[in-house]
């Protein structure tokens, strides 16, 4: 299959998946360990993807939330992250991809203006949120607010669900962005 | 709640079909080697898992179920229809939660209800709480009521200044009329005719006088007789001089 549908297979019992894509594999096997050191009850699965599409031979469970992470200091983890958004079915947008922006600390080595992440998170409706993985002590907030997310958008909190965790993470329209 | 062991990370080459690893059972097998209490509490957070997800699935299903517009919108439509729509979703979330808060309000008040019927209602500390509570009401009541007629008081001085001001704004009105009306009047009254025709009169008894005024001063002139010498004279001469339109 080339385009990604939530929803299309049977959840696994108690399991919770989440897609890491991005072009650092380093950074995302990080993100991974970080989160797979999280205390949590369901049980937890990463896959990582340099880009999509997936192959379509492997068997692989139902995937609750996409991340894609964006690393500010190369256009060209930017470009690749655009056009896998092109294999991902509308659906999946209803609170079940989220971006990912990293490098954001360090203002000299950027090379992706944030506003450009904060538009393209914008077109798309999803939540953003930046990370420094290079600094420790962002690693584990991050990855526990990737855990909660996913736990919420593989609906394994009740009450919650990933559309109500949409417009709950929506920010105030920055009315500075609103003239450009 | 009870750990889960066992979780797994697995990366996708997008080229090569080598799969991920993933591929261990899933921990609900480990979980029956523990006590009952635990398989219970699992149990139970999978029944609410499974409720949940069959809601996402439920309301999935129903959303497709709606005819989505076939034209194809602008942008700015899309947009804007989509913040419509978010918009809406607020709002019922919104009315969400002031019915639960209502109906929490209901539960709680029918649960304090029952509690004081149970109970000793003299004694206990809820009833101090609650008899405080209405003392402070009373006092907010009054203090509303007196700040309330303050407000009327300085509404009635405010209307009163008003009509004062108003008063006084007609009658410094009437003055400003009756003026020039005033004026009006003198004015017309010096182009009438009848003060034309006095001041011709006026004129004309003027000239006659300066006439005359003339020929006795070239009589006396004539007559060569001195008339600085005698006062009465000279008076009569130095008044035949003085000129009659200058008065």
């Amino acid at each position: 299959m080339s385009v990604l549908r939530p929803l299309d297979k049977q959840p696994g019992l108690n399991t919770a998946t989440i897609l890491l894509v991005g072009t650092e594999d380093a950074l995302l096997q990080q993100l991974a360990d970080s989160m797979l050191k999280e205390d949590c009850a369901s049980e937890l699965k990463v896959h990582l993807a340099r880009s999509l599409p997936l192959p379509s031979n492997v068997n692989r469970p139902r995937i609750d939330l996409i991340m894609f992470v964006v690393n500010l200091h190369s256009k060209y983890s930017l470009r690749n992250v655009e056009e896998s958004l092109r294999h991902v079915d509308a659906t999946f947008f209803l609170g079940k991809v989220g971006f990912l922006a990293t490098g954001a600390g360090r203002e000299s080595h950027c090379s992706v203006h944030r506003s450009t992440v904060v538009r393209l998170a914008r077109t798309y409706r999803s939540p953003l949120l930046f990370c420094d993985p290079e600094v420790d002590g962002f690693r584990a907030p991050v990855a526990q607010r990737l855990v909660r997310m996913l736990q919420i958008c593989a609906g394994h909190v009740p009450g919650v669900s990933a559309l109500n965790l949409l417009s709950l993470l929506r920010s105030s329209e920055n009315p500075t962005l609103e003239d450009l | 709640m009870e750990k889960q062991p066992g979780k797994q990370a697995a990366t996708e080459p997008p080229d090569s079909g080598a799969g991920g690893g993933e591929g261990e059972p899933p921990q609900v097998a480990g979980a029956q080697a523990a006590r009952p209490e635990d398989r219970l509490t699992l149990l139970l957070r999978l029944r609410a898992q499974t409720k949940q997800q069959l809601l996402e699935y439920k309301s999935m299903v129903d959303a497709t179920e709606e005819k989505t517009p076939e034209q194809i919108l602008q942008d700015k439509q899309i947009e804007a229809k989509i913040e419509d729509l978010e918009n809406e979703i607020e709002e019922v979330k919104v009315a969400f939660e002031m019915k639960k808060l209502a109906l929490d309000r209901m539960q709680l008040s029918t649960a304090l209800k029952k509690n004081l019927e149970k109970n000793n209602p003299r004694t206990s500390v809820l009833m101090d709480n609650m008899k405080h509570v209405l003392k402070l009401n009373k006092l907010i009541m009054k203090s509303h009521q007196e700040s309330w007629d303050l407000e009327e008081k300085l509404l009635d001085v405010r209307k009163k200044r008003l009509q004062l001001k108003q008063a006084s704004e007609s009658k410094l009105l009437e003055i400003q009329t009756e003026k020039n009306k005033q004026k009006d009047d003198l004015a017309v009254m010096e182009n009438s005719d009848k003060m034309k025709t006095i001041q011709q009169n006026l004129q004309m008894e003027i000239q006659i006088t300066t006439v005359i005024q003339h020929v006795f001063q070239n009589l006396i002139l004539g007559s060569k007789a001195n008339w600085a010498e005698d006062p009465a004279f000279k008076e009569i001469v130095l008044q035949l001089e003085k000129n009659l339109t200058m008065i």
